[in-house]
C-alpha cells in the first residue's frame, strides 16, 4: 500500500520557521505540512508573512529557524535552484516570461532541449503536449507570449513551473488581475494540477477563489499561523475573523502573548473593549 | 484527446474518428481558427481543412475569414440557425454553462468550481460575463442568445421565484434569481431545481429517453430527485417536489441541514461521506472518495455502498409511491458507478412490493455532469418556445 503511505504522509513539512528581516519578525515559529493531491491557500493580510514562507519554500530566503523536512528527510533549501531540484515549482505573480518569445522558448528557457543546435521539433511537440495536458487553450506555441491574454500567460508560466515534474507547486496570486473567463481557467487548472497529484499551495486574497478550490486554508497573521481550516468545515465568516485576529485557533501560538511583544514596540490587539485606542489606531496606521 | 479509443484500422472509421476529434475541439472551445485545430487535435493541418470543408458542406461547422497575428486565418464554429439558449447550472460547488441552438447541439461549454457558500450577486455577475464571452467565441453575441434556463441546487418556490426555505443555499436567501438576471440580460430567465433540470435533460437526451415514469436521484452533497410522471416534470404545488434527501429514514439519526434528524442527506450525502473518511490533516472532497473506491481502497468502498443502501432505503418507498418504470442516477456521487448503484438496486428491490419482476430498473446518468446544465437549456427551450413572437417579454420568468 504504498500509495495509501504516499497520501498520508506530508510531501513537506515545515517545523518552527522563523525568519526576521532587521527588526521585522516576518515569520515566527511557524509549522506547515503540504501532501500529494491537495490544494492548500496561504491567506492573510498584506505583511502576514505568506509571501516570506513561500519564499522560504522557494529557496529565496533562508529561514533563521526551524527544520524543512521533504519526503521523511531534513533538507536545507539554499538557493531557488536547489528548490527546484527537490520538486518545489514556485510561479511569482509577474510570471517572469519573456514577452518577446514564443510560447514554446519561454517553457524550455534555460534547459533548451539539444546538444549544439536547439531541437525545436521536440520541444515544439512537448510543449503542445504539456499544454494539452492542462487543457491550455493556448491558440498556437509560436507565438509571442505578449500576445496572449492574461490567463493563457498564467497557464504558459504554470506549464514551464510544471516541466521537471515537480511534487509541489506554488502559485502567488495566480488570479490577480484577470478577468472572469480567465480566472476560470486558471482555477479548473489548479483543479486539475491537485487531481495529478501535485501539491498546490495557492496565495490570494480573493476569498471566493481560495474557497473554490481550497482543501486547506491556512490563515497568517503578524507572521504566525492564525487559524486553520479544512474545506468542509471552512466559512467566509471564520477565515475573516482569523485574518483580522478576532478568532484564533490556533493553540499553543496567543495572539497577545505580551513577553513576545514587547521587543516590537505597543502593538496591542484590538479586542481590549476601550482603553487602547491610542495603540490601536497606531497600529492601523502603522500597517 | 480521444487517445484511449482504439479505431478499427479501415480509412473509412479513421476518418470518421478525425472529423469527431474535430467537432469536440470546436464544441470545447467555441471556436478556433484552423491552424488552432491542428494543433489541438494533433491532426495535419491539411487534414484539419478537409474535414472542416467537408464538414462545413454538411452545415456542421461555419468558417469565417479572419485574422490571428496578421495572416489569414480560417474561424472555426459550429453553426447554429435558430438562435441560441444557455443553460446554467450552480450546483453547490460547480458552475457549468453550456450554450446550446434549440436542436439541443451544444455549441460551447464552460465550467468552474466555486466556493462553498457563493452569492447570489458574485455569481450572477460572474454568469453575466461568461456568458459573453462563451458568445463570443462561438461567433455570436448577445442578441442571438434566446433564453436562459437556471439550475439551483436547492427547492425553488414557484410562487416567489426565490429559494423555497432559508438557509440551505444561504448566499441566495430571497433572491428573485429570474428577475434578477432577466434585468441584467434582458432575455427570458428561467429557474428551476437541479434535479428537475436534470431529470429534463436525461428525458430528452440522456438514459431517461423514451420513458413516461422516470425519477433522477441526484447524489452529491445534496440529494434530491427530479420526478418525470407521464412524460413531465412534475414539480408539485409551489415546485418544490423531490426532495427525496430530507426522507427520514432512522428516527435518532444524525442531525440535518434542515432541522430534521435522520434524513438521507444527512446520512449519505457529499459532507457525511467526507467526515466518515476524514484521516489526519489533509483536506479530502467527494471527488477523491470516488477515486479511492475506484482504486479499491475498502473504507471508501463501504461508505459509498452505505450511502447507495441508504439512499435505496429511500428510493424504495419512492417506488412504492410512484412505481417508475426507470431510475437514473446522477450527481457527483453517481459517478461511483456500480459501488453506488449496486446497494441501492438491492435494497428497492427487497422492498418494492410488486415483486422483484416489477421493480423498476436503476441506471447511471448518461449526461453525467452536464445533466443540470443541458436539462436548464431544455428547459428555456420549452418554455421560451410559449411565446415565441415577444421572447423579451417580462412575465415569462419564474413562471
Amino acid at each position: 500500500m504504498a500509495a495509501t503511505d504516499d497520501r498520508l504522509e506530508p510531501v513537506v513539512s515545515m517545523r518552527a520557521i522563523s525568519k526576521s528581516f532587521g527588526h521585522v519578525q516576518a515569520l515566527r515559529n511557524v509549522d506547515l505540512d503540504l501532501y500529494r493531491g491537495e490544494v492548500v491557500a496561504l491567506v492573510g493580510d498584506n505583511g502576514a508573512g505568506k509571501s516570506t514562507l513561500v519564499k522560504v519554500l522557494a529557496g529565496v530566503h533562508a529561514p533563521d529557524a526551524g527544520t524543512i523536512t521533504f519526503r521523511g528527510r531534513i533538507v536545507s533549501i539554499p538557493s531557488p535552484a536547489a528548490s527546484r531540484e527537490l520538486g518545489i515549482a514556485t510561479v511569482f505573480q509577474d510570471l517572469a516570461l519573456c514577452d518577446n518569445l514564443d510560447v514554446v522558448a519561454n517553457l524550455f528557457l534555460g534547459h533548451e532541449l539539444g546538444r549544439g543546435s536547439l531541437d525545436e521539433e521536440t520541444m515544439e511537440q512537448r510543449s503542445w503536449e504539456l499544454l494539452r495536458r492542462l487543457s491550455a487553450r493556448i491558440p498556437s506555441v509560436r507565438m509571442p507570449v505578449a500576445t496572449l491574454s492574461g490567463g493563457q500567460r498564467q497557464t504558459v508560466a504554470i506549464a514551464r513551473s510544471l516541466i521537471g515534474d515537480p511534487t509541489v507547486v506554488i502559485l502567488d496570486e495566480p488570479t490577480a488581475a484577470l478577468g472572469v473567463a480567465q480566472t476560470a481557467e486558471v482555477l479548473n487548472l489548479i483543479e486539475l494540477l491537485r487531481d495529478q497529484g501535485h501539491c498546490v499551495v495557492l496565495i490570494s486574497h480573493n476569498m471566493a477563489d481560495v474557497q473554490a478550490v481550497a482543501d486547506r486554508v491556512i490563515v497568517l497573521r503578524l507572521g504566525r499561523v492564525n487559524g486553520r481550516f479544512r474545506a468542509p468545515e471552512l466559512s467566509y465568516e471564520d477565515i475573516i475573523a482569523s485574518i483580522t485576529g478576532v478568532l484564533n485557533l490556533e493553540e499553543g501560538t496567543p495572539e497577545d502573548d505580551p513577553r513576545e511583544r514587547l521587543p516590537d514596540g505597543p502593538a496591542r490587539p484590538l479586542r481590549s473593549p476601550g482603553g487602547s485606542t491610542p495603540a490601536g489606531d497606531a497600529e492601523g496606521g502603522a500597517r | 484527446m480521444a487517445a484511449h479509443r482504439r479505431t478499427p484500422g479501415s480509412q473509412t472509421s479513421l476518418r470518421e474518428a478525425n472529423r469527431g476529434r474535430i467537432v469536440d475541439a470546436v464544441k470545447r472551445y467555441g471556436g478556433l481558427s484552423q491552424i488552432e485545430l491542428a494543433g489541438l487535435t494533433g491532426l495535419s493541418p491539411a487534414t484539419v481543412s478537409n474535414i472542416v470543408k467537408e464538414l462545413t458542406g454538411a452545415g456542421v461547422l461555419n468558417t469565417a475569414p479572419g485574422t490571428r497575428s496578421g495572416r489569414r486565418a480560417q474561424h472555426v464554429t459550429l453553426a447554429h440557425a435558430l438562435g441560441l439558449v444557455a443553460g446554467v447550472h450552480f450546483s453547490t460547488r460547480h458552475l457549468r454553462i453550456s450554450i446550446s441552438d434549440a436542436a439541443y447541439t451544444v455549441v460551447s461549454q464552460t465550467h468552474m468550481p466555486l466556493a462553498k457558500d457563493h452569492r447570489a450577486d458574485n455569481e450572477l455577475d460572474r454568469v453575466m460575463l461568461l456568458l459573453a464571452d462563451m458568445l463570443e467565441s462561438a461567433g455570436a453575441g448577445m442578441l442571438d442568445l434566446l433564453a436562459v434556463g437556471i439550475a439551483l441546487p436547492a427547492p425553488v418556490d414557484r410562487r416567489t421565484g426565490r429559494i423555497a426555505r432559508r438557509g440551505i443555499l444561504r448566499g441566495w436567501d430571497g433572491v428573485e434569481v429570474a428577475e434578477v438576471l432577466q434585468q441584467r440580460l434582458k432575455r427570458p430567465v428561467f429557474v428551476d431545481t437541479d434535479a428537475n433540470a436534470a431529470a429534463l435533460g436525461e428525458l430528452r437526451l440522456g438514459a431517461a429517453r423514451g420513458k413516461d415514469d422516470v425519477v433522477f436521484v441526484d447524489v452529491g452533497d445534496r440529494i434530491g430527485a427530479g420526478l418525470v410522471l407521464g412524460g413531465h416534470v412534475y414539480s408539485g404545488h409551489a415546485g418544490t417536489a423531490g426532495e427525496l434527501g430530507h426522507t427520514v429514514i432512522r428516527e435518532d439519526g444524525p442531525l440535518c441541514e434542515c432541522g430534521n434528524r435522520g434524513c438521507v442527506q444527512a446520512i449519505a450525502g457529499g459532507s457525511a461521506l467526507i467526515q466518515r473518511l476524514q484521516t489526519g490533516n489533509r483536506g479530502i472532497k467527494l471527488q477523491d472518495v470516488i477515486v479511492r473506491a475506484m482504486t479499491g481502497e475498502a473504507d471508501a468502498i463501504r461508505a459509498i455502498a452505505d450511502a447507495g443502501t441508504a439512499i435505496g432505503v429511500a428510493t424504495a418507498n419512492l417506488c412504492n409511491l410512484l412505481d417508475p418504470e426507470r431510475i437514473v442516477v446522477g450527481g457527483e456521487l453517481g459517478r461511483s458507478g456500480e459501488l453506488l448503484l449496486g446497494p441501492m438496486r438491492r435494497e428497492v428491490e427487497r422492498a418494492v412490493l410488486a415483486g422483484t419482476r416489477f421493480a423498476p430498473e436503476i441506471v447511471q446518468s448518461q449526461l453525467g455532469a452536464e445533466a443540470a446544465a443541458l436539462g436548464a437549456v431544455a428547459m428555456a427551450v420549452d418554455r421560451v418556445s410559449i411565446q415565441p413572437e415577444d421572447p423579451t417579454h417580462p412575465g415569462g420568468a419564474a413562471e
